[in-house]
């Protein structure tokens, strides 16, 4: 409950702070929300000439695209702090953060709150809630709940990615860049279904990096696609576990990462 | 005659040294490589499927879309798309531009010497790897004559001068926001859609297309891509470069006027 006060409380600076900047702010809203926009042009695009996917209509991936839009949406606003976080390994602020008396995790996460992720969040959204409108998706009790679990798992998978990111910076100092392969490149993958990649690429972003877990399954699931996709449906049901497992297993190396944290000095 | 020669010189050293800077950052470069081959291969996996299901004769084939890919891939960071050059902002931010004012240089030419710099950089260490390793894994085609692939280095270095103007043009607004990232991620989407670095003008519905060919962004990927791939022959390359070259300087012309009134209106912030 402690945690929860000072999370919001740091919530309420940072957007206090990041209001400073106005026009900066509405216009990058827009642009957020732009990109998107254009992003998933280009997708209609596409469907335009070629009609169909792999057996997928242009509505069907657009369900898949507005799920893993909201979910990176989402974890880039609350993420944020990890993102961010080889800054205070290389000014060595991290220092600081070890003596005060909260968790580091905890820290680094309250650390930033990105208000302005929510222009992608609203696009997505809607996406989603058009593709919904134009598929006939026979919604349950246990669909919804199943779609909200599906969602707050596929946030946690990208926050996952982030803790891997800010980890890392413990041995290289500068985060790697090769996390924007998975948190960008999972995004503009995952707006896809599954079925149209190698095996191995399929199998590494299902067991290794568990990106299909969190979208295409659930995906698969809601629409009902589960038989005619030849995916068992025993799998497909605890497919968004897989999330929260990731995010844990982030959280373990995250602590295992700060055992070997060695200042920059000030 | 001789001073002429003095200017060249200063500014080709902003050129190299600009290079040279960017070359300490070997690890990062390797990332970026596996960066632009991961999207590369997400894009022909979509294009290889899209293409499996359609029946009808498409403008492009798949080979050749694939090297339309492998050439956006090679040529990314050379584009004026999004992020990599704060340095321009956090220079106008931080106020270190003064010192860069006191400098008796052209500051227009001097930025543009410096983007040109990371354009070499870029084109050799980030877009000459990514093409050798995509000839050995994709079938990549190759143009047929001389002709083709001279016309296609001349539309190419336009489309970079192109690029770079662009790029000062988009972050001289940092002189009236300070931050950069909402005007560039806006212009950035914008100029990616319509340079047709998502999907090939060619694929476009006639009428979006005729609008791409009104904007000066397809000078950026689709032209010289297009002369590659001989899909511009003939009279046609020359109306396409001759595009090029004009936007080319509407573009510097906008940027130096930016720049002008950004100047005059400059804060320094700290000291």
């Amino acid at each position: 409950m402690y945690h929860l006060s000072l999370y919001l409380h740091f919530v309420k600076l940072r957007i206090r702070s990041q209001m400073e900047y106005r026009f900066s702010f509405v216009f990058d809203l827009f642009s957020q929300a732009s990109i998107a926009v254009i992003d998933f042009f280009m997708i209609a695009l596409l469907f335009n000439r070629f009609k169909e996917l792999a057996g997928w209509s242009l509505w069907e991936v657009g369900f898949l695209y507005g799920m893993i839009g909201v979910c990176f949406a989402v974890a880039e606003m609350v993420g944020r702090g990890f993102d961010v976080f080889q800054n205070s390994v290389v000014r060595g602020d991290f220092d600081t953060i070890l003596i005060r008396p909260v968790g580091t995790f905890f820290q680094v996460f309250s650390h930033d709150f990105l208000l302005r992720r929510v222009g992608r969040f609203s696009q997505a959204f809607v996406i989603l809630l058009i593709a919904n409108s134009q598929l006939t998706i026979s919604w349950s009790f246990v669909k919804v709940g199943y779609l909200l679990v599906s969602l707050v798992s596929g946030t946690c998978f990208f926050i996952g990615l982030f803790v891997i990111g800010a980890t890392s910076c413990f041995w290289t100092i500068q985060s790697i860049e090769i996390i924007n392969i998975f948190t960008n490149g999972g995004v503009f993958m995952g707006s896809y279904p599954f079925s149209i990649y190698r095996h191995w690429f399929r199998h590494f972003f299902t067991f290794i990096v568990p990106l299909a877990c969190v979208n295409y399954f659930p995906a698969l699931f809601l629409m009902e696609k589960v038989t005619s996709s030849g995916v068992s449906s025993f799998g497909v049901h605890l497919a968004p576990i897989a999330g929260f497992l990731f995010l844990g297993i982030t959280m373990l190396f995250w602590r295992w990462g700060v055992l070997h944290y060695q200042s920059t000095g000030h | 005659m001789r001073s002429f020669y003095l200017t060249v010189n200063v500014y080709f050293a902003f050129v190299t040294k600009s290079f040279q800077k960017r070359m300490q950052y070997r690890v990062a470069n390797l990332a970026g490589l596996t960066t632009n081959f991961f999207f590369l291969l997400v894009h022909i996996f979509v294009y290889t499927a899209f293409y499996a299901a359609s029946t009808e004769p498409q403008p492009l084939s798949l080979n050749e879309i694939i090297t339309y890919f492998v050439l956006c891939q090679v040529s990314f960071m050379l584009m004026p798309f999004f992020g990599a050059r704060s340095e321009m902002t956090q220079a106008i931010k931080d106020g270190s531009v003064a010192l860069q004012l006191t400098k008796p240089v052209d500051f227009h030419a001097y930025w543009f010497a410096d983007e040109c710099g990371r354009a070499c950089y870029f084109l050799l260490m980030r877009g000459l790897p990514t093409f050798l390793i995509s000839i050995l894994f994709f079938q990549v085609t190759f143009p047929q004559h001389l002709t083709v692939l001279m016309a296609f280095v001349l539309s190419m270095t336009l489309a970079i001068f192109m690029s770079t103007a662009i790029t000062i043009t988009i972050f001289s607004s940092a002189f009236w926001t300070l931050d950069t990232s909402g005007v560039s991620g806006m212009s950035g989407s914008v100029i990616m859609l319509f340079s047709g670095m998502l999907v090939p003008i060619a694929l476009w519905p006639e009428g979006l297309a005729q609008i791409a060919e009104w904007l000066p962004f397809a000078g950026l990927i689709d032209i010289p891509f297009s002369i590659y791939l001989s899909k511009i022959t003939g009279v046609a390359i020359w109306t396409a470069v001759g595009k090029q070259m004009m936007w080319c300087l509407i573009f510097i012309g906008l940027g130096r006027l930016f720049l002008r009134r950004g100047f005059s209106r400059l804060v320094i912030q700290g000291g």
